[in-house]
């Protein structure tokens, strides 16, 4: 009987999924340079530029394509963050104009590659595989079921220079409701609800490699001095990247994306530095089969996690943080740390 | 009745495991190079172990056994410092070979299937650093294509493994009988199979390539002493195994992996699309041969 049910509920759950309405959400990006002023450990800052994305066209969910692209919009970096639904289509119109962000053949051009995406290899942003066009290209992807997360994209050309010059930003796959309103989950399952959802976007900043450019023995060497989180420094818990005013007992969600090159871990701290659990749900864009509740997470370059923890029941501040460590290992295969970005979330 | 049942079983379980062989291996540590080919490429000195005498190989030869086989491993030692021959969490004999033609000869019984890591471990990690390095393979004991024996089948094998050099720092020092000095490690040369990405790109042993769902496992083994983090296009794959500890069913489902310093992984990558992408280490400066973008850490998944 049970069973039965369960077979109901399964089919029902198919047929209200058909009348999810899928969308297609189009998007015109751009790329425009900018500095940002950065300290380290320094106390004098120091001005580096960087090239970001822009969104030059404004959005249209369901409508025609954006607009020409030519409006050059404002570059951040990260870049624009997008969120779409499972079964939407994402419709990219990428142009990559501008004398200013631009390095010369063979690393001329840019696009745009949808990590975790597993699109055709006409759609994935790479110009030694597909011939991808680098002056300016079209780029679709429609998230299945199952594969809601974080993902990110970045350019592909030259990588080594474009991806640190800051053209990177995240891809939030959503799950909806049958009026094709997002979810406050991380995906269709129903312990994955939040009540908050914040983007930690993780990167590092090496300046020698922003004046670098082509085959240059600089990029043989990483020195990473600044340590962002969605592109704030956030050196200490008094000046954090990111903060949150949540309400007590709330959930919070974070999205973990990997756009660093270095090694680093995730971990939340109370006021007092005790460590708080959390529980990781998806990484990549797939959910685990049995999620897994820590109070520590290592995130590699590239990869990606969706994480949920509870607040308390009485009111304070916590301090989402993420540690930047070195490539290499001591002897005893611990990692030498850069620094610490914090985050802060009070309630 | 019982007794005779008992000695069926027996009979059944030993011919089942008639596969377990005695296997015999030899290796010769030298002096030797390891060029990589293209822009940016070099030649680098290194030491390394290989099959024959004077003809070392970087990485050193991956040894290929069934899970139960009787394992001896001779290693000659033809260079004029000590050296060893250590297969992580297999092998337990950390003392020297003597140096100028000194042996050894090294003997175990093959251990679960799975992939594993070996180096020379003394001198710091400059032995390993030069190129003293491979993987052991145990294959199950039916010597199935299947990562253990019950474990998800495959149809194509791929070893990688990946390491760094550097080269100005330790292999041009170490070669020239200067000290290196240990504290900094700057590697500029980033390799997977000894080879440079342009390479490695090439190479049909390195890339992975297979026509419509089929399954290639992947067994990952990181020489080095950088983390290395490989991103696959294309599809992602399923975590079998991390440093020999099999993964619970279902098994979690990445893009990105990272190995750490003589770590091992073992994944599985089906063919869902066609179409070629590249496989990479997604770390700024582990893409480039001393800073020439894609001569690296980095080969091509090819699916058609």
């Amino acid at each position: 009987m049970k069973k039965l049910t369960q077979a109901i509920i399964l089919a029902a759950l198919a047929l209200s999924a058909q009348h999810i309405q899928a969308a297609a959400i189009n998007k015109s990006l751009c790329v425009g340079s900018l500095s940002k002023t950065l300290y380290g450990t320094s106390t004098t800052g120091k001005s580096v530029t960087f090239w970001g994305y822009s969104d030059c066209g404004g959005t249209s969910g369901g409508g025609g394509m954006g607009g020409g692209g030519m409006g050059g919009g404002t570059a951040t970096v990260p870049g624009p963050i997008m969120e779409i639904g499972v079964n939407d289509t994402l419709n990219i119109n990428f142009s990559p104009m501008g004398m200013m962000t631009m390095e010369s053949a063979p690393y001329n051009g840019h696009t745009i590659h949808l990590h975790g995406a597993d699109v055709q290899t006409m759609e994935d942003g790479v110009p030694e595989t597909n011939g991808n066009m680098v002056m300016g290209d079209t780029y679709t992807w429609t998230p299945q079921e199952g594969h809601e997360g974080s993902y990110m994209y970045h350019c592909h050309v030259h990588t080594v220079k474009h991806l640190e010059m800051g053209m990177y930003s995240a891809i939030i796959v959503r799950p909806k409701n049958s009026s094709g309103a997002f979810l406050n989950q991380l995906n269709t399952d129903m312990a994955t609800a939040y009540n908050y959802s914040q983007n930690y976007i993780l990167s590092t900043v090496d300046p020698a490699y922003h004046t670098a450019s082509g085959d240059s023995p600089v990029f043989a060497d990483y020195n990473p001095s600044y340590f962002l989180i969605t592109g704030k420094e956030g050196r200490t818990t008094s000046a954090p990247a990111m903060t949150l005013a949540a309400a007590k007992s709330k959930k919070v969600a974070f999205r973990l994306v990997g756009l660093h090159s270095t090694n680093a871990s995730f971990e939340i701290k109370n006021s007092s530095g005790v460590l708080q659990p959390f529980t990781v749900y998806i990484r990549d864009g797939r959910a685990l089969p049995v999620a897994k509740t820590v109070t520590s997470l290592d995130l590699s370059p590239g990869q990606r996690a969706d994480v949920i923890t509870t607040l308390p029941s009485t009111s304070g501040t916590w301090y989402p943080q993420v540690t930047y460590k070195k490539l290499r290992a001591n002897a005893d295969g611990t990692y030498p740390a850069y620094a610490t970005a914090y985050g802060k979330v009070t309630f | 009745m019982l007794k005779k049942i008992g000695l069926y079983v027996l009979l059944l379980l030993a011919q089942n495991g008639a596969e377990a062989a005695v296997r015999n291996f030899t290796l010769h540590i030298d002096n030797g190079n390891l060029t990589i080919t293209g822009t940016g490429g070099t030649t680098l000195s290194v030491w390394g172990y290989g099959e024959s005498a004077g003809l070392p190989t970087v990485p050193a030869p991956t040894l290929t056994v069934n899970e139960g086989d009787t394992v001896n491993v001779t290693v000659y030692n033809h260079r004029s410092a000590q050296h060893n021959f250590v297969i992580k969490n297999v092998t337990t004999d950390t003392t020297a070979i003597a140096a100028n033609n000194g042996s050894k000869t090294y003997s175990f019984t093959a251990p679960a299937a799975g992939t594993y890591v070996y180096s020379d471990t003394l001198n710091t990690a400059i032995n390993r650093e030069m190129g003293l390095y491979g993987a052991l393979i145990v294959r199950p004991a039916d010597n199935s294509n299947t990562a253990w024996t019950g474990g998800p089948y495959y149809d194509h094998e791929k070893v990688w493994v990946v390491s760094e050099m550097d080269k100005p720092r330790w292999n041009d020092v170490a070669s020239t009988g200067g000290t290196v000095a240990t504290a900094t490690y700057k590697p500029n040369y980033f390799m997977i199979n000894g080879l440079g990405g342009f390479d490695a790109m090439m190479d049909n042993n390195t890339m992975i390539m297979g026509t419509l769902w089929q399954e290639t496992l992947v067994r990952v083994v990181n020489a080095g002493q950088f983390s290395h983090s490989l991103h696959f296009h294309g599809n992602h794959f399923q975590v079998l195994s991390i440093n020999g500890v099999r993964q619970p069913l279902p098994f979690e489902e990445w893009d990105t992996i990272n190995i750490p310093p003589m770590a091992t992984a073992e994944v599985l990558y089906a063919i869902n699309q066609t179409g070629d992408y590249p496989m990479h280490v997604h770390t700024a400066q582990a893409e480039g041969a001393n800073g020439v973008y894609l001569n690296g850490a980095a080969t091509m998944i090819m699916m058609h």
